[in-house]
């Protein structure tokens, strides 16, 4: 065995190896989750973390960017923030206590402690792939997070929100959540650090939404300027499922999402916006893929970029249609305003398609902001910095006004965006 | 839709074994044993009467090669090719470079006519609109006559086999050969740096326009041979040169390899323009047989608005892995990429481009076109990037995919960078297949079902066929019939 350990782990991988064996005896898990962690661990060792040459991580070399991590501290965990859209009903994780204090009715939730300890949780455990790092990560050492449950049916006014804050340390957490048949809601995934220390999170959520399920997912990802964020969701699409997924990244030193999903229902849809709001040193990775498994399925993809500074940031989205599903409709485009010459952006759109009844398509544009758009507002008198930071908010808000329903929400996006432009441009 | 499905149908039946140029010759060969030693590449050099220097250049990539491993990223999959069980050199018997055309064989020039390659330059005179094109033949591992030579030599431009280069200008061969692919770049590149055997060279002086279309003429004829063929082109200060190839082979139930090296150099407000058509065998209906096209092209605009512009279409070969690139490295230097890739029966095609935008105010732009028809895989898988200093880069990409049934598959794999905020790039993919409403119109015009989808295909394509030369459009556009017949008119 120890002829396989042929690499030199890096400080970030000793240290996660580390907080691994320390907590060994404390972390939850019945008999096959506790082998199973064993095992994801030990591919970490032998595999160490992902560099360039593995082509899904080819923009983000996990291993010379992860040059550090805090290492993991019980009583790192954060007091709640108010939610933020007024009236949401808020559940947190703290240092993987789940709180369900305010759960609303039609929503069953228990801690995923529990099912890590009764091994209910050990299917889910699995990694995505050979190259699922974060999978890899999370699963050897997630100690908590919520398992929810929407009843068929079950519809909510105002939005849930998971809250997971952290001060410092890591965390790692789960949530599987699934959607009944019918059921309708608008959850908020918040990340969000109290300081300026710098943590390590990694969350994987894990989506199922039954027939004609209509739900409304958005990941708001407000980290600290010192703190890693891994981050996966995992969808599953049932039969004229409709899922609209909106991830906002305004935060972070060095941060993956990861969005992998699969239409396995007809007449299922799924609606991505993205919004990644790149400045200082920061790395940002989106990667998305979607399956198309089953005819008549559709899906539309809009990621919106802006980098300032020297922030680096990486699209790469794959649209797969599988032989037998004709009639899928996809499109993905993605769209970048660089603003500034150290900054960086790479984009990755790719289409693999085996049906050929199909629409397919995507697009994907780097540019600076139009001239002529910035001509006509300084022709208006507007000084140049204000009209520059109109047209950079127009460019993202534009995404969240689709939201156009729920005009809380909306105004709540909005001022995440407006605030964290007022601190960049 | 009727329609389609008639399509999908006669796509099902179609033979792939409509290859036109399967015929073998039968003529007496010169080969090198079977193998790769370093026995070998020097018993090439010694046929070719190689400088010293070539020698240990190829021994250098030689050794280089033996450490490398085959490239595993591109969709093709195909088996373990065991490079000791090719000949790295065959030559008609009593060649050893080209001659005057009155002395080469007159069964290699019987090939060239079945082939509709004009050799005779009076026939090329006599030609469809006076157009006339100099020909490079080369005939597996060495080139056989190349025409027009004198002509050529008047205006000052220098067009002969890469091994005559060799031994007639070693400066100017030294200088550039190399420079844009070098010895090591990649697993197959480095392999042909070793073992290549011919292919052309052109050097058009300071301000020349070549007077005429040069082309090469690819044959593989013999049996468990490689071709290894290293084309270098270089346009002088101002110069132009539109060059074109193309490329046969026999049908054959073995699978052969091809492993060309292209190196264009393009100096200051120079323009090079090249051209392929690629026709090499692609198997048969089952997929067996056919060539493995694994080539290695690249430009490089040194000079400063210097322009390469790549047209290719691609029909042939059991697998095509080639991605034509341009290094962008002088200010306003200009890449373009035209592709048409057909494939068809069992054929795998991952093509691409690259464009490294390195100097200011450079613009690319790239039309890809990929058409996939039976049970076959096109892929398209390019990458623009815009380097720190690349201020005002540009690129237009489009890449559009046409299925033609159920059973194929095509793909878009494009890498995107940009490093300066000047740059702006704009990407476009589509994946369809025939639009209803185009046939719809065609058919309510009274144009047959057939014709109307022959119609749609070449508009679908008509981007890229109206950058070639006009003399390989109109073959272009045949072979795209022939490769689709059944599915299209």
């Amino acid at each position: 065995m120890n002829m396989q350990q042929a690499i030199k782990m890096t400080a970030a991988e000793t240290a996660l190896v580390d907080a691994y064996t320390a907590q060994i005896g404390d972390l939850p898990g019945d008999g096959a989750v506790l082998s199973l962690r064993d095992t994801l661990v030990h591919e970490l060792k032998t595999a160490g973390l992902p560099t360039r040459r593995v082509e899904s991580w080819h923009y983000t070399d996990l291993r010379t960017l992860l040059r550090a991590v805090p290492s993991a501290d019980p009583s790192a965990f954060a007091d709640r923030v108010d939610p933020i859209v007024p009236g949401s009903s808020v559940l947190s994780v703290r240092n993987g206590q789940a709180d369900l204090k305010s759960l609303p009715e039609g929503v069953t939730a228990r801690s995923y402690t529990e099912s890590l300890l009764d091994g209910s949780a050990v299917a889910g455990l699995a990694v995505l792939g050979s190259d699922d790092a974060i999978g890899r990560i999370n699963g050897g050492l997630v100690g908590g997070g919520l398992e929810i449950a929407l009843a068929e049916g079950a519809e909510f006014e105002a939005p849930l929100e998971i809250q997971i804050a952290q001060s410092h340390g890591q965390a790692h957490t789960r949530f599987p959540v699934s959607f009944g048949a019918g059921s309708k809601a608008t959850v908020i995934e918040r990340h969000l650090s109290t300081n300026g220390d710098a943590s390590f999170v990694s969350s994987v959520t894990d989506l199922t939404l039954a027939e004609g399920a209509d739900v409304i997912w958005i990941i708001l990802q407000q980290q600290g300027p010192a703190d890693t964020h891994l981050g996966q969701i995992r969808f599953d699409l049932g039969k004229d499922a409709k899922l609209h997924l909106v991830v906002i990244n305004a935060g972070g030193k060095l941060v993956r999402q990861e969005l992998h999903g699969k239409a396995s229902g007809e007449g299922a849809d799924l609606t991505l916006r993205g919004i990644n709001l790149l400045g200082g040193d920061s790395h940002t990775d989106v990667t998305f893929t979607l399956s198309h498994d089953v005819p008549h399925t559709t899906s539309t993809e809009i990621i919106r970029n802006v980098v300032f500074d020297r922030a680096k940031g990486v699209f790469q989205g794959k649209i797969l249609v599988a032989k037998d599903a004709q009639k899928t409709d996809a499109k993905m485009s993605c769209n970048t305003l660089l603003l500034s010459d150290e900054g960086d952006f790479s984009a990755k759109p790719e289409l693999e398609i085996f049906a050929d009844d199909v629409q397919c398509g995507h697009g994907a544009t780097v540019i600076d902001i139009d001239h002529t758009q910035l001509f006509y507002l300084l022709s208006r008198g507007i000084p140049e910095n204000k009209a520059r930071a109109m047209l950079v908010n127009a460019f993202v808000a534009e995404i969240v006004e689709e939201l156009e329903a729920d005009e809380a929400l909306v105004e709540a996006l909005e001022g995440v965006i407006s605030a964290w432009l007022a601190k960049h441009a | 839709m009727p329609a389609v499905q008639e399509t999908i149908d006669q796509v099902r039946q179609i033979d792939v074994d409509q290859y036109k140029y399967g015929f073998e010759t039968k003529i007496e060969m010169d080969k090198a044993p079977k193998g790769l030693s370093e026995d070998i590449i020097r018993l090439i050099s010694a046929k070719k009467n190689e400088p010293e220097w070539m020698l240990e250049w190829r021994l250098e990539a030689y050794q280089r090669w033996l450490t490398m491993d085959e490239p595993s990223w591109a969709r093709v999959r195909y088996p373990k090719i065991d490079f000791n069980e090719i000949h790295y050199y065959a030559a008609p018997k009593g060649t050893t470079g080209p001659k005057s055309l009155d002395e080469v064989d007159p069964e290699l020039l019987k090939v060239y006519e079945k082939l509709g390659i004009p050799l005779k330059e009076q026939e090329i005179l006599a030609g469809v609109e006076k157009t006339r094109i100099a020909v490079d033949a080369v005939f597996d591992s060495v080139s056989v006559v190349t025409t027009f030579k004198e002509e050529l030599k008047k205006a000052g431009v220098i067009f002969m086999s890469i091994s005559e280069a060799m031994r007639e200008h070693p400066d100017l061969v030294r200088k550039y050969l190399g420079t844009v692919v070098p010895q090591s770049d990649n697993f197959y590149a480095t392999l042909n740096a070793a073992v290549f055997t011919d292919g052309s060279f052109v050097y058009v002086p300071k301000g020349v326009r070549c007077p005429m279309e040069l082309s090469t003429y690819f044959r593989i004829n013999e049996k468990n041979t490689g071709q290894f063929e290293r084309t270098l082109i270089i346009a002088d200060e101002g110069a132009y040169v539109s060059y074109l190839e193309g490329c046969t082979a026999p049908q054959r139930d073995e699978n052969q390899l091809h492993a060309a090296v292209v190196e264009l150099i393009a100096l200051d407000d120079a323009e090079i323009k090249y051209s392929t058509v690629q026709n090499w065998y692609p198997g048969d209906k089952h997929g067996k047989g056919g060539i493995y096209n694994f080539v290695t092209k690249r430009g490089d605009c040194r000079g400063k608005n210097s322009k390469i512009s790549w047209t290719q279409v691609e029909t042939g070969s059991a697998i095509t892995w080639k991605y034509p690139s341009c290094i962008l490295r002088g200010d306003g230097s200009r890449g373009e990429f035209y592709s048409i890739a057909v494939s068809n029966g069992h054929q795998q095609v991952d093509s691409g481009t690259k464009m490294i935008h390195l100097g200011k105010n450079t613009s690319s732009r790239i039309i890809s076109k990929g058409i996939a028809a039976g049970v076959s895989d096109n892929t398209y898988r390019g990458q623009v990037s815009a380097h720190r200093k690349a201020e005002n880069a540009r690129n237009f990409t489009q890449c559009d995919s046409l299925l033609i049934g159920d059973k194929c598959g095509a793909h878009t794999v494009p890498y995107i960078e940009a490093k300066n905020s000047t740059a702006q790039f704009e990407h476009e993919a589509t994946t369809s297949k025939i639009s209803e409403d185009q046939l719809f119109y065609c058919l309510q015009r009274g144009i047959p079902e057939e014709q109307a989808i022959a119609l749609i295909v070449s508009g679908f394509v008509k981007e890229v066929i109206q950058e070639l030369p006009m003399e390989f459009a109109v073959e272009a556009q045949k072979l795209i019939g022939i490769s689709l017949e059944g599915s299209v008119g």
